[in-house]
């Protein structure tokens, strides 16, 4: 159910991405997660690699991705929900 | 950082965590996990985890297209969950849990899950039907600051007076022009960012200011936002098409988003 967006909407970014899913969303339980030290290391790599594609996102040249992510679960999930009931249960 | 070290590197020995949402019956989400790994649900109560097998080992690249498709992979699975099952609380990448010596993965991510459920569960209520939305405000800054000189009596005297004086005194004309305009370029932004935040704010639920980010294309980021709407409401495209149209004004509007801005309050 989409509202009623702005014609300049604009394609989501590898960057925009990367600001919710590095610093932000829920956190676990400091003893029961695995880390190294706390150095964010995917953060990192990351920042590094999108410093050089920044100006590339900004005009939507990869500006497709976002599209295509949110394809592919539905696709996959209506293969899912082709599947027996029996075939859901026994596969995890 | 724990202190047990599991020494079995399993592939099971650990669960990554893309998100919480209301549990129903235990489902299977496919393949569509990092590395392609089969993703499904570990049910606590009333709420559940939806996961991945991993090793006792978070997910670390030195190349960046790896790191890349890892951080697609959890959006894409996030985003399949949501929907799955309609609300969800996402993680924040690479939130992986350990077994030790007394519990399993399992064990000890229905601990957390029971630990959590009266918490969640209040905030599912809260974001059902809501999404977040990106909303970054640019101006020319060059631009406005010649409509201002243009539209300022004295500013524009102080540049006409500048234009007609020999050199040396013409350049400490044009100092004190510039000094005047970046002061009143920046009273323009504080009056912009405090009009554009009180008007978006009305038309949302939530809303978080974030860190302005650098451009390199000659426009200069004015306000940075997460905002928490109702899916349907179109009282912000309303807004922001309003603002869009403010000579010098862009904006940048992405969403619905799953709600990684929304979950770490209260």
């Amino acid at each position: 159910m989409e509202p009623q967006l702005p014609k300049w909407n604009n394609r989501a970014t590898l960057v925009d991405l990367l600001d919710r899913v590095l610093d932000k969303g829920l956190f676990l339980r400091a003893d029961l997660v695995i880390s190294v030290a706390g150095i964010p290391l995917i953060g990192v790599t990351l920042s590094v690699a999108v410093a050089g594609m920044e100006t590339m996102l900004k005009y939507g040249i990869l500006s497709d991705w976002d599209k295509e992510i949110r394809a592919l679960p539905r696709k996959e999930l209506q293969r899912l929900y082709q599947r027996q009931p029996a075939e859901e249960a026994t596969a995890a | 950082m724990t202190t047990y070290q599991p020494d079995a590197a399993t592939d099971k020995a650990a669960l990554y965590i893309y998100c919480v949402a209301r549990a129903k019956s235990d489902r299977v989400l496919g393949p569509i996990g990092l590395e392609d790994k089969p993703v499904y649900t570990v049910i606590a109560g009333d709420i559940c985890a939806i996961v991945h097998d991993c090793q006792a080992e978070p997910y670390q690249s030195d190349v960046p297209e790896i790191a890349q498709d890892w951080v697609l992979a959890h959006q894409r699975v996030v985003c399949a969950a949501e929907e799955v099952f309609g609300t969800i609380l996402p993680m924040a990448f690479n939130m992986i849990v350990h077994g030790d010596a007394k519990d399993d993965a399992v064990s000890n991510l229905q601990t957390w899950l029971t630990e959590k459920q009266d918490k969640f569960t209040r905030l599912l209520d809260k974001l059902t039907g809501k999404g977040e939305y990106g909303i970054q405000i640019f101006w020319d800054r060059q631009l406005v600051a010649e409509a201002l000189v243009q539209r300022d009596p004295e500013l524009r005297e102080m540049r006409d007076e500048a234009l007609k004086k020999p050199k040396g005194l013409a350049y400490m004309l044009q100092q004190k022009l510039t000094k005047a305009t970046r002061e009143a370029v920046e009273t323009k932004a504080n009056l912009y960012v405090e009009d554009f935040y009180t008007r978006i704010r009305q038309c949302v639920d939530e809303i978080r200011v974030e860190k302005l980010k650098k451009t390199d294309d000659g426009e200069q980021m004015l306000l940075n936002l997460s905002c928490l709407m109702e899916k349907g409401s179109s009282a912000l495209g309303n807004v922001l098409k309003e603002i869009q149209e403010t000579e010098g004004i862009s904006v940048r509007f992405t969403g619905p988003w799953p709600p990684y801005s929304f979950v770490n309050t209260g």
